[in-house]
């Protein structure tokens, strides 16, 4: 992706382009566009209700309980489309997050990786094992609460490397990439746990008979600079898909 | 086989579907937070209305007590003395007493035999003449029409003898910008209303009752008081006009309507067919005859049954005999100017012709680009709330019957639609107003008896060829049904709600046209050019230098007087009087020699019956016509023709416009009333009284004595 030239900011509004685009297609024909619109004027009316017979008391208390009714009739029917883009929508999300939410790890500046087993006395038995541009820079951290053996590394020069973690006569690999544009990253592989592999991993999962449960790597958060702000991709991505769902539902017509 | 319902395939689908979503919603993420751009809209709107919502709610907090403090202060002045909560009262336009004794008499209508039999039924007197524009002004301001200048539809103008609307003046906008052939338009169309006087509820509204006024005629433009307003008759169309419908059609004719309507011609290009609705003036090149348009396209369905229609972005399909659903059109003149609203579409015939019926376009009530509420977000409140509606003032289209471009079916099916959303109106108005005024008139009365009393009659000339046997009980229907609506509201009432049933006139039939500008020619009172033995509309050959009395309108006779009328030739005074007198001798008693029977049966002097303000501005005498007998069409609208008398042979068969004395209108309560002959003028202050207010001095109407309880 960053190899085409094109900066996160520029690829985040494109994303958001399209995406608000195709949503609001797919809602305009899986949302019942007709009971959707009465839903939304029966608020209306009812706020209007609100001014027009302000002096009449038992009027204003029925149209605020109304104005609740008439929300959640309304919430009902436009989050019923939601049932049709959340599980796309959530994987294509949880996969521009793999380019766009983080950072690949710099030259020059140490990163944590850390190792979790499954059984406390097995940590005694862990090693890094780094390939050729990458050495630790202090000695490992046990932590027993949490299982876990945690490696300061420093990396000498960009590059995409393995490194392997070994315990008991068992050795596993992890990715770490060290460089810059838009590489796909994967800040964790893990054993099992198929929902949360699926949401925050991107590496094939370490063998079921494994000591080793999971082995992270650190990379940093990526702010992506537009409109003289720092934005988390996903913010970002909120409102201007937002923006353009509403230029589009305005030219095409679609009532949401 | 299919089950009704969902399969257990679906079920299986539906459960399958929840479990992700399900495990999707147990495991968040923060990409769950945002699911796309239609659940954010869906928060963000939501969270808007409920965010708006509180606000009101804190603003409403804080000045409730001001508010409730200042009218406390108002209301002591009503409901201190007040006898009764709240009144309720249904306008029936035309509601005839003697059809209304015969139907309870039958047994057609329970309800109103109840209000007769526990409350008062009466005939209630009308007004000089006995036309709604007028009855209803009286109605509201208490005054005879001298003291709120209504006395027709029609008044003329005294430099031209043309005709104008007399309820209200629209102009265009005060300023404008003329660049080269365009003129740009600053601001808005200037609008007058010409009804003077104060309606009642002007009245109970600053006396801090809260009043729901629907659809009572003559109040467009609506007026600023406490409370909301819905204008009725006389609100024009988007052309401007007071109703112009639209026939979209493949035959070519020349013939134009009479009035009321355009045709359209429809193109055919290979199986669409392409058609335009017209709509008002293009605001850009005034006085040009140039119309913005809105193009429409038919597309045939297969078997050739039904049409599928695109208008704008909207598309609806529509059967041989369907109408649509209101449809919103926008006409667009230039950047930045458009013009918003309603129509519906009525697909008249689909087979090697094909022919589409457009009902007028209405001023669309959820945009209006004139005002024709009070305040300006009532119609759009009842429009969000119920729908697009009929804003028109005669929203019932008796011009395209007439024409035969409706069929009577298609007719009633517009009335009762339209009648549908009154009463929706009302029943809100009614929850909305438990205390106060809630005042909703319905036209469907006058209507319907205007365009089906053919059947009624044992021998309209316009219904000779349908066998007694088989005339549709359309006005009996009627009654039955407004009498089952009345039952509805008796409903929702308490006994401290005095409930009312006024209508302004009643009905009879309209059988025979009189052209009073053909006796008044054959008279020697109105001279033609010479040569010429007929006119045109609107006096086109009529010699003003020889014509001393004219006519137009429904009932006004006027006298071409000098230093008043542009070529007036009758010195006012003396001259004037005798003319007057003389014009009465002959004509009261004027018989039809066809029939033998009396053809008007009474002229009134203006000055005897009205007095006010404005009486200089009133016909110089009223006629009454008999029963049986109208102003011919050609009359009305100024032509002299060389018949006096002639069939009526028109769909609009019965009429009011007559002899004021014959068509009373009715009067019931659900309480006792001591009066005997209770007046329309009398509606105001009776209310007035009833809620404890000081009636104004200039009144003319009397406040009845009204029981102060319900008789159980």
């Amino acid at each position: 992706m960053g190899s085409l030239g094109f900066t996160p900011s520029l690829i985040v509004v494109g994303i958001s382009l399209v995406i608000g685009l195709v949503m609001v297609v797919v809602f305009r024909y899986t949302s019942d566009q007709k009971a959707i619109r009465v839903a939304k004027d029966h608020l209306k009316a009812h706020l209007l209700a609100l001014r027009l017979f302000q002096d009449q008391i038992p009027v204003v208390l029925r149209s605020y309980g109304r104005i609740l009714l008439a929300t959640g009739r309304y919430l009902r029917l436009a989050f019923m489309p939601l049932l049709f883009v959340i599980v796309p929508l959530t994987f294509l999300i949880v996969q521009l997050d793999r380019y766009l939410g983080l950072t690949p790890l710099e030259a020059g500046h140490p990163f944590l990786v850390s190792a979790r087993v499954a059984d406390a006395t097995t940590l005694n038995e862990a090693s890094l094992q780094l390939p050729d541009g990458l050495v630790t820079t202090a000695p490992a951290v046990h932590v027993p609460a949490e299982n876990e053996i945690v490696w300061r590394v420093v990396a000498s020069r960009e590059g995409d490397y393995e490194v392997n973690v070994q315990a008991s006569a068992q050795t596993f690999s992890k990715r770490v990439v060290v460089g810059s544009g838009l590489p796909r990253l994967s800040p964790v592989r893990l054993r099992g746990r198929f929902w949360e592999r699926l949401f925050y991993s991107a590496e094939a999962a370490l063998p079921k008979n494994s000591l080793i449960e999971a082995i992270s790597v650190q990379y940093p958060a990526r702010d992506i600079a537009f409109a003289g702000f720092e934005w988390n991709w996903i913010w970002l991505f909120f409102v201007l898909s937002l923006a353009a769902g509403f230029l589009f539902k305005s030219i095409l017509g679609i009532e949401i | 086989m299919k089950r009704h319902g969902t399969t257990s395939a679906e079920r299986m689908r539906l459960l399958a579907w929840l479990a992700v979503l399900g495990v999707i919603l147990l495991c968040p993420l923060r990409s769950h937070a945002y699911a796309g751009p239609g659940a954010g809209f869906a928060v963000l709107s939501s969270f808007w209305t409920l965010f708006v919502a509180f606000l009101y709610s804190v603003y409403a907090f804080f000045v409730w007590p001001f508010r409730q403090l200042f009218r406390l202060l108002r209301r002591r002045k009503a409901y201190g003395k007040a006898q009764i909560k709240r009144a309720v009262i249904l306008g029936f336009d035309g509601m005839d007493p003697e059809l209304t004794e015969r139907f309870i008499a039958e047994g057609r209508l329970p309800n109103l035999a109840k209000l007769r039999d526990e409350g008062a039924f009466r005939k209630l007197r009308t007004t000089y003449p006995a036309i709604s524009p007028v009855a209803w002004s009286t109605f509201m301001t208490g005054v005879n029409p001298g003291k709120h200048n209504i006395y027709d539809f029609l008044a003329r103008d005294l430099s031209n003898y043309l005709p104008y609307l007399s309820s209200a003046e629209i102009k265009g906008p005060k300023r404008s910008l003329k660049i080269g052939k365009y003129t740009v338009p600053l601001g808005g169309p200037r609008i007058r209303g010409m009804r003077r006087g104060t309606p009642f509820w002007h009245w109970l509204g600053e006396a801090g009752i809260f009043c729901s006024v629907i659809r009572v005629p003559v109040t467009f433009p609506p007026e600023k008081f406490p409370g909301v307003l819905l204008s009725g008759m006389c609100v024009p169309d988007l052309k401007g006009s007071q109703g112009t419908f639209c026939l979209c059609t493949t035959r070519t004719s020349g013939d134009k309507f009479r009035e009321g309507g355009v045709r359209v011609p429809v193109e055919r290009d290979g199986s669409v067919f392409r058609s335009y609705v017209p709509g008002p003036e293009d605001p850009l090149t005034p006085g040009s005859g140039d119309e913005l348009r809105v193009s429409f396209e038919i597309n045939l369905d297969k078997t050739g049954t039904q049409a599928r229609f695109i208008v704008d972005s909207q598309t609806f399909t529509l059967k041989v005999g369907d109408y649509s659903e209101w449809i919103p059109v926008k006409f667009k003149a230039g950047v930045g100017f458009s013009a918003h609203g309603i129509c519906r579409f009525y697909l008249k015939e689909l087979s090697s012709e094909v022919e589409v019926y457009v009902t007028p376009v209405n001023i669309d009530p959820g945009k209006p680009d004139l005002p024709i509420s009070h305040p300006v977000t009532y119609s759009i409140y009842l429009a969000k709330l119920f729908g697009p509606y009929a804003t028109l003032g005669l929203a019932e289209d008796t011009w395209a019957l007439n024409e035969h471009v409706l069929d009577d079916d298609a007719f009633l099916a517009q009335c009762y639609a339209n009648h549908d959303d009154r009463e929706r109106m009302l029943f809100d108005a009614l929850e909305k107003t438990q205390q106060g005024l809630c005042a909703c008139v319905f036209d469907t009365t006058d209507r319907v008896q205007h365009m089906f009393w053919r059947y009624l009659d044992e021998d309209h000339p316009a219904a000779r060829d349908v066998p007694r046997d088989q005339r549709p009980t359309v006005i009996q229907d009627l009654y039955a049904r407004m009498d089952e609506l009345i039952g509805r509201v008796m409903k929702q009432i308490d006994d401290k709600t005095l409930l009312m049933i006024v209508s302004d006139h009643g009905f009879k039939s309209f059988a025979r046209c009189v052209n009073l500008n053909a006796w008044l020619h054959q008279n020697g009172y109105l001279a033609l050019k010479s040569g010429k033995t007929e006119s045109g509309d609107w006096f086109d050959d009529v010699d003003w230098s020889r014509t001393r009395a004219y006519t137009m309108g429904l009932n006004g006779l006027y006298l071409n007087l000098k230093g008043r009328e542009r070529e007036g030739i009758i010195e006012a005074g003396p001259d004037a009087d005798e003319l007057k007198d003389e014009l009465r001798r002959k004509l009261d008693g004027l018989v039809d020699p066809a029939s033998g029977r009396v053809g008007i049966t009474g002229v009134f002097d203006c000055d005897a019956v009205y007095a006010g303000p404005y009486v200089d501005n009133a016909p110089d005498l009223i006629v009454g016509y008999g029963d049986g007998f109208r102003a011919s069409w050609d009359s009305v609208m100024g032509k002299v023709t060389s018949l006096i008398f002639e069939d009526n042979l028109k769909a609009w068969s019965g009429d009011h416009c007559i002899d004021p004395r014959l068509v009373p209108g009715v009067l019931f309560c659900n309480r006792k009333i001591a009066d005997e002959k209770p007046a329309i003028v009398d509606v105001a202050p009776t209310v007035l009284k009833l809620f404890g207010l000081a009636l104004p001095g200039y009144l003319d109407g009397k406040p009845w004595s009204v029981a102060t309880s319900i008789t159980p």
